[in-house]
């Protein structure tokens, strides 16, 4: 039987993403930037286009926007912070809060490092993200800037999911899909 | 406010000054992050690709503070590279599940590969990448995955090492127990 598969395009870079099933009902193209160097780059060079000028620091949460983020800073020049799923414990005050997760139906901590918390104080972030689909993980990492004092000045992310967003900057849009599409 | 103790890492022309973690007490180890670091990221990068072996054609490495790291060096030589993760993600599909034996932690850390991925490293020739190698344990656990997965380890590299590298591995430089 063969796969089912969702063709996209960003930058000249096309690929045909797995649809897998991810719970009861629904199944999502699943988008991988881990370890796809082309990519990964190809979404930075889209995206720095795409960055509001006025943003002064880019916060992702940790795994896969990780690589996207060091070539989104690489690319515009911006550091980056990544918000951790647990609490190191060579953290100096680390500031934690939960959000559930929507693929794994958990809760997930996001924890800022107090070191990288001075960094984030009084800026204007952009979160960076790979996929934005239920908002959950966006919705706790805004609270957690914010409560740190830092100022969201934009989300930025290659794709939303599910219900189109106009809240978010994106590169394009993924449906949902029913399984028994499969 | 106490000043914090900082260690200096020099790595080509970029210096940084990073503080000083005692995992326990009396020692005390200089820690290095690479994550959020492009410019130093790229300094080690620059250090390592020279002797990245001609026969490599994909890189491997473990979640989080290698990813940076790794995807650096494989941008540079236009390939791509695998990560292992360390929990079970809900798409994963009959992944490689492999142990990393550990001195220090009690309960072993598990390192999880999804099949799709795996098939990538079939008759492949693979370096694996990491940040900071200790015991070794994690990249002992990759190179027993990729061989697993039908793969070669043709290569193993990492940013720094701490104590005797028990292993063949290409590092830029020891960081010191203090």
């Amino acid at each position: 039987m063969a796969m089912k598969s969702y063709p996209i395009e960003i930058g000249g870079v096309r690929r045909e993403l797995p649809v897998v099933q991810v719970g009861d009902g629904v199944s999502v193209a699943l988008l991988n930037l881990l370890g796809d160097t082309e990519l990964t780059e190809a979404v930075a060079a889209e995206m720095a286009k795409r960055l509001p000028e006025e943003v002064e620091v880019l916060v992702t949460p940790e795994v896969k926007a990780v690589p996207l983020a060091h070539a989104l800073s690489r690319v515009s020049g911006l550091p980056y912070i990544v918000a951790r799923k647990t609490a190191k414990p060579y953290m100096i005050n680390p500031v934690t809060r939960e959000v559930l997760s929507i693929t794994t139906g958990k809760p997930q901590l996001l924890v800022l490092d107090g070191a990288d918390i001075a960094r984030i104080r009084g800026k204007k972030v952009a979160i960076v993200d790979d996929v934005v689909s239920t908002g959950s993980t966006l919705k706790g990492l805004r609270e957690l800037i914010e409560s740190v004092g830092g100022n969201v000045a934009a989300v930025l992310a290659v794709f939303t999911e599910g219900t189109p967003r106009d809240d978010v900057i994106s590169l394009g849009h993924l449906p949902l899909f029913k399984p028994e599409e499969e | 406010m106490e000043t914090m103790e900082t260690y200096p890492i020099q790595v080509g022309s970029v210096t940084r000054r990073v503080p000083l973690h005692e995992p326990f007490p009396g020692v005390r180890i200089p820690l290095v992050d690479f994550l959020g670091d492009v410019e130093f990221v790229r300094a080690v990068a620059q250090e390592l690709l020279p002797k990245l072996p001609e026969e490599a054609e994909i890189l491997m490495t473990a979640e989080t503070s290698s990813i940076p790291l790794t995807h650096e060096m494989a941008a540079a030589r236009g390939m791509n590279y695998i990560v292992a993760r360390k929990r079970r993600r809900p798409y994963m599909v009959d992944p490689i599940i492999q142990e990393v034996e550990s001195l220090t932690l009690g309960a072993g850390e598990v390192l999880w590969l999804d099949r799709r991925h795996a098939e990538r490293l079939l008759n492949k020739n693979v370096v694996l990448v990491m940040d900071v190698v200790a015991s070794g344990g994690t990249m002992k656990a990759l190179e027993r995955m990729v061989s697993r997965a039908g793969g070669k380890v043709v290569g193993r590299m990492a940013g720094f090492h701490q104590g005797d590298l028990k292993l063949d591995i290409v590092t830029v430089a020891e960081l010191p127990q203090l």
